[in-house]
């Protein structure tokens, strides 16, 4: 059984005119220990409530998870689950809850009721793996948006969760806070951490072993990133961008080029002209 | 606008007053402001001033930051000192119209300041060399036994936690808010007082909207760390009592028996 299966996930909420809006729509999703996946989607496409079933956050309506063989309807398991699947979020002021970075990474492990001593080492070696160390006594608003990001990572990597839920991490990042951010989600899926990132970003889902789309409330398609995104004519129609180097090789393709390989990054499209010129 | 100011002006260090616990700090805050009440004479008030003194100088905060602290309360000074002159019987040295100022009197203007100026100093000492976080630890073992009663230790601790973290964001909101009003042409500064204070409703309504999404995310994101209330949670920093607290703590019992004395055996002004 993969780490986490949800199998047919049916989910839907009452909106203002008393008429259920189906957010999710029979969504099976398989993530195996170890593994980067991306999901990608619109806003609104259920990406979020889809994250928030895999702590048991939210329970399905139709359908089951298990992350790790447990089920996550199962209310004695509920906190198990959530110290196993970490989330993190779109804002990083929002979830931070200590007027100091290492206390606040503290906050995890000290709600699971584990020693003090074993905590400290926690803190710390969760501070060390997404580099913040040296910020450990600062406050937090006198952090970057990236380094608030981190801490927020590494608050949840301090509980020793097996998996990681981002979703939209560096949606409201500048550029450089988006690298650190992304390099440490690498570096911590480097270290066996099973990665979900969840984004509108294409060059983030590129990073990705695998990448799931989805379009209203179901999975569209998913593969490796070189076979979603050479499905140019599909996203599109779905009204989902591709990454810039793809776009500019699907637009020489109907311009008549022979393209054997999408490239999904610059330096594999820099290849392909260099390929195209001679 | 300037954060730190409401951030408790915690000034971080490593002098003898930072060091101490900070459970120790509050109770012997409190049993100084009381000592200060208590005392009835001028030796009596001698003492605990030069307590203060002490406690000042080792703190290791610059005494310009004191001084600071002091220019809130001047004019609450000077008015409780000019009603005291003008206000007391006795003997006049001095006589103009109405007024008259009595050698009473003026003793009594410089017990008053010496007692406000005493009282201000040793608080601020406390917030100078105490971390917010640490004070709300301290607050919320301090409150502990009160368990015993029902009251939400815990819950109280956690809600004054978040308020310190949040209240540099909201700030920070708070001028992105005006700053925004102001570019679609909201007019803040000019009119009286009461159209100022309406010119702010425009501010204060996107401020609590967005204070009331952040909670709801906040809460989410609590959660999602595993957070279920006070039962069955443990703290990365214990708090340890040391020589040096036990130290304060007797030279504090010192100082106390020494205005009692005072108080019984010299003459109240």
């Amino acid at each position: 059984m993969s780490f986490i299966s949800a199998e047919n996930i049916k989910y839907s909420y009452e909106s203002e005119e008393h008429n259920k809006k189906t957010v999710l729509n029979g969504v099976n999703l398989k993530i195996e220990k170890g593994e980067f996946v991306a999901l990608l989607g619109h806003n609104g496409c259920g990406k979020s409530t889809m994250a928030k079933h895999l702590n048991a956050m939210v329970l399905p309506e139709e359908g089951v998870i298990y992350v790790d063989r447990m089920d996550t309807r199962d209310e004695e398991l509920t906190y198990e689950i959530r110290r196993n699947v970490g989330l993190v979020f779109q804002n990083p002021d929002n979830q931070l809850v200590a007027s100091i970075v290492e206390e606040d990474v503290a906050f995890g492990p000290e709600n699971l009721g584990i020693e003090p001593d074993e905590i400290r080492k926690r803190v710390d070696n969760a501070m060390k793996a997404v580099g913040i160390y040296d910020l450990r006594h600062s406050a937090p608003h006198k952090l970057s948006g990236g380094q608030k990001q981190r801490v927020a990572i590494a608050g949840i990597l301090a509980m020793e969760p097996s998996c990681i839920v981002l979703d939209e991490p560096t949606a409201m990042l500048d550029p450089k806070g988006r690298d650190e951010v992304l390099s440490s989600i690498q570096e911590l899926n480097k270290k066996g951490i099973t990665i979900l990132l969840i984004t509108h970003y294409m060059d983030e889902a590129v990073l990705a072993d695998r990448v799931v789309v989805m379009d209203k409330g179901s999975i569209l398609t998913e593969g490796t990133p070189q076979e979603v995104f050479s499905q140019v004519a599909l996203l599109k129609k779905h009204g989902l961008d591709v990454p810039q180097a793809t776009e500019l090789a699907y637009k020489l393709m109907g311009a008549g080029v022979k393209v054997d390989k999408m490239p999904l990054n610059e330096a594999q499209c820099v290849d392909l002209l260099l390929e195209v010129l001679k | 606008m300037n954060r730190d100011v409401t951030f408790g002006q915690f000034i971080p260090g490593n002098s003898l007053l930072h060091r101490m616990d900070p459970r120790v700090k509050i109770v012997l805050l409190c049993a100084i402001i009381a000592t200060i009440f208590c005392t009835f004479n001028f030796y009596a008030l001698g003492l605990v001033t030069a307590f203060i003194i002490v406690a000042i100088l080792l703190s290791g905060v610059p005494l310009r930051m004191y001084l600071k602290s002091l220019k809130v309360i001047i004019i609450i000074v000077v008015i409780t000192s000019l009603l005291n002159i003008f206000y007391s019987s006795g003997t006049p040295v001095f006589e103009f119209w109405i007024f008259k100022i009595t050698l009473d009197g003026i003793y009594r203007a410089i017990y008053v300041t010496v007692r406000i100026i005493a009282l201000i100093l040793i608080s601020s000492s406390l917030t100078f060399t105490t971390s917010p976080t640490d004070l709300t630890d301290a607050i919320e073992r301090l409150m502990s036994p009160l368990k015993i009663f029902h009251v939400k230790v815990h819950e109280i601790a956690m809600m004054m936690t978040i308020a310190l973290r949040f209240i540099p964001t909201l700030l920070d909101e708070t001028d992105k808010i005006m700053s925004a009003q102001k570019a679609r042409g909201a007019d803040m500064e000019s009119g009286n007082l009461i159209q100022k204070v309406k010119s702010l409703i425009p501010v204060l309504i996107p401020l609590f909207v967005s204070a009331f999404r952040r909670a709801y995310e906040l809460a989410v994101a609590m959660e999602c760390r595993c957070y279920q209330g006070g039962e069955g949670r443990t703290r990365m920093k214990s708090l340890h009592m040391k020589k040096l607290d036990y130290l304060s703590i007797f030279l504090m019992a010192l100082v106390v028996g020494g205005v009692v004395l005072c108080d019984i055996f010299l003459m109240p002004i």
